[in-house]
């Protein structure tokens, strides 16, 4: 292949440019990248992504003709209907059971700490704690902070499992939409119970009614918004303190030349914070330069990059799809992963240059990396020895296959919903106010990931601009908000790409139009944002001129975020398809159906240009409802 | 004339019969021992995909004059003529590669044979499964076909409802329900949100 070829095909792949260049390297160097993998398994089976073919039980595989011929019928005697529906379900409990047991190991080190037992922590936001030791009915007047903890963290592990079948954080939102769960009978019990209770209604004969299925999938969503991700967002606040805005760097061009470069990737802060914490260690330091290098470079990737940039403003050198590009500049010393969207290959791309992939959860081995592995109770002394490792590998690297893009781009982040309330002068009338005038239209949350299937970062990035310069205020988590970071959209500038009225607000807060608000377990901050909205103006979630959006989607995560969004009343576009398209009933019942209920839906459109005019279509429809 | 005919806009890319032709042309003739065999058996059916999603499955036509057999030079290219299938005597192909440059289809491939003690490569296309055939069964690809995208039988039969599809949508402007069942609605909006997707900028 020629250089202009593998440029092309570079170009084809990502939108940014140290993307382009790092992944024209590795088609040079004949490094496998996740594009090639999509390129291999061409084609993909058509049952699975219609969701009618059914693997559970010993009598299958199953599939169902979606033309309508003789295989109507599992040999159980399921219908098209029950298998697609199932299977959504199925998704959804991943993704949800991912974010919430997330969310455990959070309220775990929490109750540590407040017990002493985990070291390197502390309670850091008594601001945050005393809220929600109110919410949770705890005694908080002249309490140390660290009994009022205990008790709290006692009391939200308590909810994984719990008894009283009520879910604290829940009624964060607001009582017209509390209403529409009580009616539709999916308010969330526990969040365990629900994930639980889905895998049993999957199991053959048990729920065979696609209606009843998908309440209990939205049920099971909730648990997760409402309940795990909140979790995870707010405990990890109390230990490493909520976050405000915060200026750094993205892109490939975080990466040193001279410098060990560390990338922390995965989901879960709580190992990365305490490295974060503890590379100013000047015995580190010291190590680093007598190793020939000029000091310690940390970078994030994905999530767990967005939680250390948003609170320690740590570069981000990029999201999902830079996992291989981030290796293949061929500077990383080393690769530290918790879990969640980690690549299994990753440690095969590692072998192509001198990386050192280290695992650190028991939940998440990978053959062929180091296993580190990360308890609280000895967390300083862990991260120490995972960056000496590190530091260790620098003599290793080669300067021979080392190429680091130039120029990374310059980002905002930290905008948790606490910020953007006092910002606003600590109550959201400011916003309702532009909003009522028409200065701003409404607010779009462009959450989920990247996905080989369209050209990475392509529709985060279009779909934004679309909707700033329609006047739509967009919030963002996950690998879009990277994606928004690396397209120079989260900076107060981009107010320039923005629409009069937005760019006015934004010019008069000093704020993006883009608002980073973290990581994705953070989509929860967008949920108590848009309740402490409707609650101010005494309306349900549903009511809001607001709306959801996925481009880039591929996990579970996103199947449960996409349905606690649209089950608290967000309308939802989905630019990759989910596996739902064999059921005529399934996709009716989400996208047409579900309005009756919940005032919102979901939308399947590729084209973020067209995505931009459903959402605005859907702000303008609830607009006029409100009367404004 | 029996044949194998293609309904591409059926293919749902599953590949079944892909690896219902590798198991039908193993040693051993079962998934389980298939996937354990030393020469490994090699689907003879390709179901090919281009950029917008869409799927062909490409098998041999077995043509009739056959180009393939026409070029032989060692005549190891031959037809049974009672179910007109296009043979290959393993023992005699010398592996030149004629027949393939001469094939419209571009589906021969070069491969060690299961079972057959031979170390060289050879000409190892489709057969039209023709120890099925002989035993009353049909190819092995059409019967793993779940979707009649590959359907077997008499070439006239299966042009005519694809004839009687297209008269009727041409008088009636609709589609043939009761001949070829029309392509669902939640299947055309599928095909359409893939397409769109992959020509995406």
């Amino acid at each position: 292949m020629t250089g202009k070829e593998s440029i092309e095909i570079a170009q084809q792949r990502a939108m940014d440019r140290t993307d382009q260049e790092i992944i024209t390297k590795t088609i040079e160097e004949g490094v496998e990248t996740a594009w090639d993998r999509f390129a291999l398994q061409q084609p993909q089976c058509g049952f699975g992504q219609l969701g009618v073919c059914c693997n559970n039980c010993a009598m299958g595989p199953c599939r169902i003709d979606p033309f309508g011929g003789k295989t109507s019928r599992g040999v159980c005697g399921a219908d098209v209907d029950t298998i697609v529906a199932r299977n959504l379900l199925d998704d959804l409990c991943v993704g949800a059971a991912a974010h919430s047991d997330h969310g455990r190991e959070v309220v775990e080190v929490l109750l540590e700490t407040a017990e002493g037992k985990a070291q390197g922590y502390q309670i850091t936001d008594v601001e945050k704690l005393t809220v929600l030791a109110k919410e949770y009915g705890i005694k908080t007047d002249g309490r140390d902070p660290k009994d009022v903890a205990k008790d709290l963290a006692i009391g939200i592990l308590e909810e994984f499992g719990t008894v009283k079948n009520r879910l604290q954080l829940s009624e964060r939102a607001p009582e017209p939409t509390r209403e529409i769960w009580k009616k539709a009978g999916v308010m969330p019990r526990s969040i365990d119970r629900e994930i639980v209770e889905a895998m049993h209604r999957i199991h053959m004969g048990v729920d065979a009614d696609y209606v009843n299925i998908l309440l209990h999938a939205m049920r099971t969503s909730l648990s997760d918004g409402w309940g795990g991700s909140m979790a995870a967002t707010e405990c990890s606040d109390i230990l490493f303190g909520t976050p405000t805005p915060i200026t750094s760097i993205t892109n490939l061009a975080t990466l040193s030349k001279d410098k060990v470069n560390i990338v922390l990737h995965g989901h879960n802060p709580l190992l990365s914070q305490i490295i974060v914490n503890t590379a100013e260690d000047a015995e580190l330091k010291r190590l680093a330069e007598e190793k020939g290098a000029k000091g310690i470079n940390l970078v994030g990737m994905c999530c767990t990059g967005n939680e250390l940039l948003m609170r320690s403003g740590i570069p981000i050198a990029g999201s999902f799809l830079d996992q291989e590009l981030a290796i293949a500049t061929g500077a990383v010393e080393a690769m530290i992963v918790d879990y969640q969207c980690i690549f299994p290959s990753v440690p095969a791309t590692a072998s192509c240059y001198h990386t050192k992939v280290i695992t650190t959860s028991s939940k998440a081995k990978i053959i062929g990396a180091s296993y580190m592995e990360f308890n609280p109770e000895n967390a300083v002394d862990t991260a120490k020895s995972i960056i000496k490792l590190a530091i260790e590998n620098f003599p290793n690297r080669n300067p021979d296959r080392v190429r680091i893009p130039e120029r990374p781009m310059k980002l905002m982040a930290g905008f948790s919903e606490e910020t953007i309330r006092k910002a606003l002068g600590g109550s959201y009338k400011a916003l309702i106010d532009a909003i009522v005038a028409g200065t701003i239209k409404g607010c779009v949350g462009i959450v989920g990931c990247n996905n080989p299937r369209i050209k990475q970062d392509y529709g985060h990035i279009t779909l934004a601009k679309e909707l700033i310069k329609r006047n739509i205020l967009v919030v963002e988590t996950g690998c879009s908000a990277i994606a928004c970071g690396k397209a120079g959209l989260l900076v107060p500038e981009a107010a320039s790409l923005a629409g009069e009225g937005l760019a006015s607000v934004c010019k008069l807060l000093g704020i993006p139009p883009v608002l980073h608000m973290g990581s994705c377990v953070d989509c929860s901050r967008i949920l108590v944002l848009a309740a402490n909205i409707a609650k101010e103006l005494g309306v349900g979630i549903g009511d809001l001129p607001i709306g959801g959006a996925a481009p880039e989607w591929y996990s579970q995560k996103a199947v449960s975020i996409g349905t606690y969004f649209v089950s608290s009343g967000v309308y939802t576009v989905l630019g990759i398809p989910p596996k739902i398209f064999g059921s005529s009933n399934v996709l009716n019942l989400l996208a047409d159906g579900l309005k009756g209920i919940t005032n919102s839906a979901f939308a399947v459109e590729p084209d973020p240009v067209k995505a931009a005019d459903l959402l605005e279509a859907e702000i303008n429809r609830k607009r006029k409802a409100l009367n404004i | 004339m029996k044949t194998i005919y293609v309904r591409q806009e059926r293919c749902v890319g599953c590949r079944h019969c892909e690896v219902a032709c590798a198991i039908e042309h193993s040693h051993g003739k079962s998934l389980l021992s298939a996937i354990h065999e030393e020469t490994k058996s090699n689907p003879r059916i390709f179901v090919e995909v281009i950029d917008n999603y869409q799927k062909f499955p490409n098998r041999c036509r077995h043509c009739d004059p056959a180009p393939c057999m026409q070029v032989c030079p060692t005549g190891s290219l031959h037809r049974d003529e009672n179910t007109g299938s296009v043979l290959v005597d393993y023992l005699k192909c010398i592996g030149c590669a004629v027949c393939a440059m001469a094939c419209p289809f571009g589906i021969i491939q070069f491969r060690k044979v299961p079972g057959l003690e031979l170390s060289r490569e050879v000409n190892a296309k489709c057969d039209n499964c023709i120890g099925r055939l002989e035993e009353g069964q049909i190819p092995a690809c059409a019967e793993a076909c779940k979707t009649s995208a590959l359907e077997f039988g008499e070439v006239n039969d299966l042009i005519r409802v694809a004839r009687t599809d297209f008269t009727t949508r041409i008088i009636t402007s609709r589609g043939a329900e009761t001949e070829v069942p029309v392509i669902p609605e939640n299947i055309k909006a599928f095909q359409a949100v893939m397409e769109k997707l992959a020509t995406l900028s």
